[in-house]
């Protein structure tokens, strides 16, 4: 696996289905923030996108979870080409 | 604290885990199947606890507590809250662990193992349980569990516990560690220079110290580990609720003045957590997971998740599927309904057959038998409706279809954990307001919970069932496909659901204002039902639908009864009645006459239910229930229902058969219904009232144990008054508008 070209990070939301990233920031809340990474969403776990929209289903370290996070919070994700 | 004398109480441990570990399948395994089984969070609600059928020299059992999955002890929800009450020992009912078994999803052990972290800092003996072992090679891993267990200072034990493995090395792992913890002054619990809190930083443990040195001289000793959870955790979060009310603004001051001196030392609250305990768990898991690098394989799971969460095609398969099962209710239970009817009708032929005409007789035939039976025979579509619930529960199923209501709930202001509660009430609206404490944010709790009662909850049932085979008509559409009886049962059970929209938004815009909240929520991979959790599952509902048809029911019936029966002279009626049946007897009876006898006694029938306390009460309330295009009797047997809306069935069954509804060929309640008139002998019933009536059954709040219920979870009178005001007058506002338009369409 390589990194795009481009280093820019882009939030969770903004991934094409069935690609994957891996988280290099979260921003927000720090309540909401402490409540992702005790549910394993912190930097340097890899994310695939499972369903894209407001509400995404994503596999987090190969578990999936559904994510809806509207302004509290946004994960930001390095894509990774397949 | 060595070498303690052996005790006769029982040993308490706690089984705590994420949710999805299979914590409540160990739980089964080692109790021998006393819990439900989740496989998406929040069916575990509450705290279970079974009898181990273990002893040691130590305590003589085992009682296991079976704690809600969390994924850590900072309580936000009122389900995680039960877990930390539990193990901090603050639960009234359950003492405080003597040990606890912590289940680990092998495949995930990061993520799990923060947990872990958590319950070391309580210092108490505890047990590993790395579940989920067989999956480790699937999923291209592997784990060494001895050095993770030298790593972590605690003993681990390999399980799969869906598949039974493992578990006779819990058993004797716990009993080695409860006896450990018993004769050892270090009670088997890690140092503290072990524990994550260990990396945290000099600043806030000196802080910590300082704390706990307060509250010991204001006489309220917390443990260090409550302490932290004040300092880390928002003013919201159940840690709070440990501080007595005297001194709670003393320490808001407190612990906001030294989270101001944290924040000048570079301490983040709460964030540095998380980073310390991840650093921990990184060091404990080196040598440990070895994962192998393979191509990504696209599993079933995500095959099926492509169609069922699509954002169309999910939405069209979950309608399709509600309807799917309604369909086959209607088609399954009518061959078992008969016989629960045939059933119900000979056991009244013996007991007449037994006794004499009389008021014990009529009490057991027109009262008892007559009541629950009307009731009982619904028995079968309440346990299919209950089977395919739990089908949908055990397979995965449920926690998508969250997924997908998510986007729907969100437009409402809620969120996709309100759908969990909701379905869950259509089988019962008590367990679904217990399982909206899986809902974290307050506001959306208290809207679902008070929506919740609007689902059709399987009590309803009994009353569209018997509408439906009374006045619709017995055909099917589309090709022989679809029963018209079929679609009027799913429309009746979607009518609630589609009227809690407009509440649920009118509650989130006025009484519940605020910000949407976030959604999160793990869904579990598919599997195959377990038969045995299905069983269990509708063993339990049904058992309890008998329960309350046993007792309440059966309590409610003698009252309309006596109500029905009192304060008339039936000494006429059983000399009628005592004739008519030696007529029968006879095999050469003279038609005519028993058919002079059986009108005769319809008439003196009639007549005293008109002068009976019951019938009182029907030329009262009936200028109120006229508009709905109910009789007296209706009016009645709805008044009797707000305690529990299926006794309405047995109401009427009580009522038309002292009524002198039925004579020899009566085929049941429903006919009497059909055959009901107003005294100008035009029908009660009709096709516009059938609808009027279950209309008003969708809406009304007639549950007692709903509404304690509600009182409990809010610990206020306030909401289920609310609900109960709101609901009926919704009911009765829908019921007159579906009569009346029903009314119009039929007869215009």
């Amino acid at each position: 696996m390589a990194l795009y070209q481009s280093p820019q990070a882009v939030p969770v939301e903004f991934l094409a289905p069935e690609t994957e990233g891996v988280v290099v920031d979260l921003c927000g809340e720090e309540k909401n923030l402490h409540r992702l990474e005790e549910l394993g969403i912190r930097c340097g776990c890899k994310i695939r996108m499972l369903c894209p929209g407001e509400t995404c289903l994503l596999a987090i370290e190969g578990k999936k979870m559904c994510l809806r996070l509207g302004s509290t919070a946004e994960i930001l994700v390095q894509p990774l080409t397949p | 604290m060595a070498n303690r004398a052996s005790s006769d109480r029982p040993a308490t441990v706690a089984l705590i885990g994420n949710p999805n570990t299979g914590k409540s399948s160990l739980f089964n395994a080692l109790c021998g199947g006393q819990a439900r089984v989740g496989n998406y969070p929040g069916v575990t609600v509450e705290h279970k606890t079974a009898r181990m059928p273990l002893a040691c020299s130590t305590f003589k059992s085992i009682e296991l507590v079976d704690l809600p999955g969390t994924y850590s002890l900072s309580a936000r929800s009122a389900d995680e809250a039960v877990s930390v009450e539990v193990l901090c020992g603050e639960m009234p009912s359950v003492a405080k662990p003597d040990a606890v078994i912590v289940i680990l999803d092998a495949t995930n052990l990061e993520r799990n193992l923060y947990l872990l972290s958590q319950v070391l800092e309580l210092q108490l003996p505890t047990l590993v349980a790395l579940n989920m072992w067989d999956r480790l090679g699937k999923e291209g891993m592997k784990l060494d569990a001895q050095k993770l267990s030298e790593s972590l200072g605690v003993r681990v034990v390999c399980t799969s516990a869906s598949k039974r493995f493992g578990i006779a090395e819990v058993q004797s792992a716990l009993l080695e560690i409860l006896e450990k913890a018993n004769s050892t002054d270090s009670r088997g619990v890690l140092e503290r220079s072990a524990l994550a809190s260990a990396s945290f930083p000099k600043a806030f443990l000196e802080s910590v110290d300082e704390l706990e040195d307060w509250f010991g001289a204001q006489g309220c000793p917390l443990e260090r580990f409550q302490i932290e959870r004040l300092l880390i955790d928002d003013s919201q979060a159940h840690s709070y609720r440990v501080i007595p009310k005297r001194i709670s603004s003393e320490v808001a001051q407190r612990i906001a003045t030294t989270r101001e001196h944290l924040a000048t030392q570079g301490v983040s609250i709460p964030l540095f957590e998380t980073r310390a305990r991840y650093g921990w768990i990184k060091q404990r898991v080196v040598g440990v997971v070895e994962r192998q690098v393979r191509e990504r394989r696209v599993s079933t799971s995500d095959r099926i998740d492509r169609w069922l969460t699509h954002r169309w095609m999910g939405l069209l398969f979950f309608i399709a599927l509600m309807f799917l099962i309604f369909q086959s209710i209607t088609a399954f239970a009518s061959w078992p309904m008969d016989g629960i009817s045939f059933g119900t009708q000979w056991v009244g032929q013996r007991v007449e057959g037994m006794m004499a005409p009389g008021p014990l007789r009529s009490l057991l035939v027109d009262g008892i038998i007559a009541g629950v039976g009307a009731v009982l025979v619904f028995l079968p579509q309440i346990a299919i409706l209950f089977f395919f619930i739990a089908v949908l529960e055990d397979c995965g199923y449920m926690s998508r279809a969250a997924f997908m209501m998510d986007k729907f709930m969100s437009a409402l202001g809620m969120s996709g954990k309100s759908f969990l509660p909701l379905m869950s009430s259509f089988a019962c609206a008590i367990p679904g307001i217990m399982a909206t404490r899986t809902i974290e944010n307050r506001r959306d709790r208290m809207v679902t919970l008070l929506i919740a009662p609007l689902m059709s909850c399987s009590a309803r049932w009994p009353v569209y069932v018997l509408m439906v085979s009374a006045f619709v008509p017995k055909q099917a559409v589309l090709g022989g496909w679809v029963s018209v009886q079929g679609a009027v049962l799913f429309a009746m059970m979607c009518i609630g659901a589609l009227v809690a929209i407009p509440v649920a938004w009118l509650l989130k815009r006025f009484v519940f204002p605020g910000a949407p909240s976030t959604f999160i929520m793990e869904l579990s991979s598919y599997k195959w039902p377990s038969f045995r959790v299905v069983a269990m599952r509708v063993w339990e509902r049904v058992l309890s639908f008998i329960a309350r048809a046993g007792s309440l029911i059966f309590v409610t019936s003698v009252l309309v009864w006596a109500a029905a029966y009192f304060p008339g002279d039936h000494s006429l009626l059983d000399q009628a009645t005592a004739r008519l049946e030696a007529e029968q007897a006879d095999p050469n009876a003279d038609e005519a006459k028993t058919q002079a006898w059986t009108s005769q006694i319809n008439q003196l029938k009639s007549d005293l239910i008109s002068k009976s306390y019951l019938g009182m009460a029907g030329q009262w309330i009936e200028p109120i229930v006229r508009p709905l295009g109910w009789d007296g009797k209706i009016g009645v047997a709805v008044l009797a229902s707000f305690p529990a809306r299926e006794v309405i069935v047995a109401t009427l069954g009580t009522i038309y058969s002292l009524g002198g509804g039925q004579d020899e060929t009566s085929q049941g309640l429903a006919e009497n219904l059909r055959s009901a008139t107003w005294p100008d002998g035009r029908p009660v019933y009709n096709l516009a009232t059938a609808c009027s009536i279950m209309v008003f059954f969708a809406l009304c709040a007639q549950c007692v144990s709903t509404l304690v219920t509600i009182r409990r979870e809010t610990n206020s009178w306030r909401w289920p008054i609310f609900s109960f005001v709101y609901m009926t007058t919704l009911a009765y506002l829908g019921a007159w508008i579906v009569y009346n338009l029903m009314r119009f369409w039929l007869d215009p």
